[in-house]
């Protein structure tokens, strides 16, 4: 007995070391590539510039992609059909904390190092750090694998994925014209009338909102269910980015704006302490809910609505969509090329089928109610008299409200540390709104917390 | 093998074993030395230099001489200098829940192997006690805040009974989540310290117990005058390990808060200091952390070990060395 378990455990031992040297000789026996076309030979090519020009292209087994929620993944596996022989890999680390970047970054670093089918082929970038990416030469100019950008592409979406010198290195498969998503069994009760035009009437500039968001309160009601629920709406009209030219941090008046509004909503109740993705905001979608109005572009419905979609307590066909006081876009998902990808036909593939293929893109605005990058596409929605939003909405054609919204959005004033000052000053600022610290600790709180995060900013004397 | 044995052997050649000693033990040696004594270095190597990452662009490494330690104990605006903070949260935290993790673990080691008692179901208990040792302390963290976050069931049966209105936070008080990290680490660790201190106490001799109870020693008397002072290596390995673990604190804090350290950066520990700077990869910075936690740790190790084990001498030694001086 005695000698079976000393075996076993220098068995152990000896895997154990084993494993830890090991790891390289798996990667390197599946990097052979193989040929796209079925039937022909498996032959390991080392150098795909050797073959000749005629035969097919080659293809890596396994397609990588980063990215940090399921959303698209949702999407690919319902509309992409994976060419056969080749396994998507999905790997998914959530943004908080910049967990996402860290990940990615990591990645590409590693990206010449990597064995063919350990490369990432496509990452996903969202706004607020989409240029980190695209202006470093970890993505690959997609008309290098023959994809052309096509007019029906939102230009901004476009501006957002190249580079200073113009070369796109990506695409986005949906655009993010955001409103005022409003329940109209409330606006009745505060404003005596749900028809979006009257509504809208009533919130188009922010003296309106504020004036509502007192009535609303009156009458028992919340104007918005979270301290950040309007940030993007001021933050993506800002007029000057985070950080000048020299990186020292500055903040545009459309920020103190925000700051300044939400803490009078605060005070006064007009909103919640929750943060823009909590549990308790998104509890106020039910029909039970007491909120007047949610701020967010079309893939708000699905990512975070879902509460009022739930069949025994949402309340589905309570809700229209109108512009709001002021217009804006948010967040936005592009898909990028890795430098460096065995997988180009691929790559152009899922481009193709995300960005012009009607078939595909139709279905997404019907069944998923997205409002994707294709101006034809939405176009025809927008005009079609028989189309309108029921998933969600009563019916109205949030499309052509969209429509009208997208027309403006422009891209500018985005620096790379976006994501982590948004949150940053959005997270410092929350304890100040629940009464843990006074606003001039949080903003204090704040300024250690860009040092930490990103020690190349200048922060001005406080 | 002393001279005398092998002459009576005869001119046998002896075999030394004793490099066999040094055989095995090398691979134990060689792992360290690649593996934690070259890293500590090369943290320390690092922390004189500025090298971090700005979005996909390196920057450094240059030499900076102490600027990061310099950085690290400058206050800021309002006159706090963050380590210090950061360092005086993580010892709050640990006592917290050190102090019931040992006395609790004390008592039932006590009781379990208390020939007296002598507790029946021991196994089941000891296996019950353990088991919060097994969860990770992620998903522990996690369980807490879902119970305990602004529409937790706790909240809730709060709000019902009229003890905290809506506006209540649990985790916008310092107190409460203080509270909350000390009990997990509490929780998690009770177990394990209990079945290292029976380990220790079943190594005792049991004559002993039963002749300081024949002698009339009640039960604290067996406690402090018998059991303690025998226990006290391992209580002192126990305390050591668990101070060294609670310096290190990261996880529960860092998930039960979502890395924030709310309210105000009151549960934010050392480690999860570190850890900010690990966004841009900091090595410089992060050097530098982490030589003062190992500075802190070295320093409040040794003063653990000066205190407790001058206290508590071998009671057989400390009577003779008694003796020697009256000679």
């Amino acid at each position: 007995m005695k000698k079976v378990l000393a075996i076993l455990l220098a068995a152990l031992m000896v895997i154990g070391l084993t494993a830890c040297g090991g790891n390289n000789t798996p990667t390197t026996t599946a990097a052979p590539q193989t040929t796209a076309a079925p039937g022909t030979t498996a032959a390991p090519t080392t150098a795909p510039t050797e073959a000749p020009t005629e035969a097919p292209v080659t293809q890596g087994k396994v397609f990588n992609i980063y990215a940090w929620n399921e959303e698209f993944k949702g999407f690919f596996e319902k509309y992409y059909t994976v060419p056969e022989g080749v396994t998507v890999n999905w790997v998914i680390t959530p943004s908080d904390n910049g967990a996402y970047q860290q990940k990615l970054d990591e990645a590409l670093l590693n990206q010449e190092n990597a064995a063919d089918d350990d490369k990432i082929d496509m990452f996903l970038a969202e706004a607020d750090y989409i240029g980190k990416y695209v202006d470093s030469p970890y993505t690959m100019d997609i008309t290098s694998f023959g994809f052309q950008n096509v007019p029906t592409m939102y230009e901004y979406t476009i501006k957002a994925a190249s580079d200073p010198s113009g070369v796109c290195k990506g695409v986005s498969f949906q655009c993010c014209p955001a409103g005022v998503i409003y329940r109209k069994s409330i606006a009745k009760d505060v404003l005596g009338t749900d028809v979006p035009e009257e509504v809208q009437a009533k919130i188009d500039t922010w003296e309106k909102f504020d004036a509502v968001a007192a009535e609303a309160k009156a009458k028992g009601y919340y104007m918005t269910a979270s301290f950040a629920e309007t940030f993007r709406a001021f933050s993506n009209n800002c007029t000057m980015p985070w950080v000048d030219a020299n990186n020292n941090l500055q903040f545009d008046p459309q920020i103190t704006a925000w700051m300044d509004q939400t803490r009078e909503y605060i005070k006064n109740g007009y909103t919640l302490t929750a943060g823009v993705w909590d549990q308790e905001k998104t509890n106020e979608m039910f029909k039970t809910g007491k909120t007047l109005c949610f701020f967010g572009p079309a893939w708000y419905y699905n990512f975070c609505m879902t509460n009022a979609q739930d069949p025994a307590e949402g309340c589905v066909g309570d809700w229209c969509l109108v512009k709001g006081p002021q217009a804006y876009f948010w967040g936005g998902t592009w898909l990028l090329a890795a430098t460096g990808s065995d997988n180009a036909p691929m790559l152009k593939d899922i481009f193709e089928t995300f960005t012009v293929n009607t078939d595909v893109l139709n279905k997404m605005v019907k069944d998923d109610n997205q409002y994707v990058n294709n101006t034809d596409v939405v176009k025809a929605f927008a005009e079609d008299p028989n189309y309108g939003n029921t998933a969600i909405l009563d019916g109205q054609n949030d499309i052509a409200i969209f429509y009208e919204l997208a027309k403006d959005i422009k891209w500018e004033n985005h620096t790379n540390y976006d994501q982590l000052l948004n949150e940053g000053l959005q997270n410092k600022l929350q304890e100040f709104y629940n009464g843990s610290v006074d606003e001039e600790t949080a903003m204090l709180n704040f300024y250690n917390y860009i040092a930490e995060t990103y020690p190349d900013i200048v922060i001005p004397a406080h | 093998m002393s001279k005398k044995d092998s002459k009576t052997l005869g001119p046998q050649k002896s075999v030394s074993y004793a490099k066999w000693g040094y055989i095995f033990i090398l691979p134990f040696f060689i792992v360290y030395i690649v593996f934690t004594l070259a890293p500590q270095f090369l943290t320390i190597y690092n922390s004189f230099f500025e090298n971090y990452r700005s979005g996909l662009k390196q920057i450094g490494p240059n030499f900076v001489g102490l600027d990061n330690y310099k950085a690290l104990f400058t206050a800021d605006p309002s006159g706090t200098v963050r380590i210090l903070k950061y360092a005086a949260n993580t010892l709050i935290l640990w006592i917290a829940g050190a102090v019931p993790q040992f006395v609790i673990a004390l008592l039932l080691a006590i009781f379990f192997t208390s020939y007296r008692l002598n507790i029946k179901g021991q196994g089941f208990f000891k296996t019950v006690i353990y088991m919060p040792n097994l969860i990770m302390a992620a998903a522990f963290s996690m369980l807490f805040y879902t119970l305990f976050s602004r529409v937790g069931p706790i909240q809730g049966l709060l709000e019902n009974w009229g003890v905290v209105d809506k506006s209540f936070d649990f985790f916008s008080v310092r107190i409460t989540v203080r509270g909350m990290i000390a009990l997990m680490n509490f929780l998690m660790w009770f177990g394990n310290t209990t079945i290292v201190l029976m380990a220790g106490i079943m190594g005792i001799d049991q004559a002993l117990f039963e002749s300081a109870t024949i002698d009339g020693a009640n039960s604290v008397q067996v406690f402090f005058r018998v059991t303690m002072p025998l226990l006290m290596p391992i209580f002192v390995y126990c305390l050591i390990t668990a101070m060294i673990g609670g310096i290190q604190m990261f996880d529960v804090p860092q998930v039960l808060t979502n890395g924030k350290g709310v309210p105000n950066e009151f549960t934010r520990t050392l480690v999860m200091y570190l850890n900010g700077y690990l966004t841009t990869k900091n090595y410089g910075m992060g050097g530098a952390i982490s030589v003062i936690i190992f500075i802190i740790t070295g320093g409040l190790s040794a003063v653990v070990y000066k205190m407790l084990s001058a206290q508590y001498k071998d009671p057989e030694r400390q009577h003779r060395q008694r003796k020697g001086n009256v000679i």
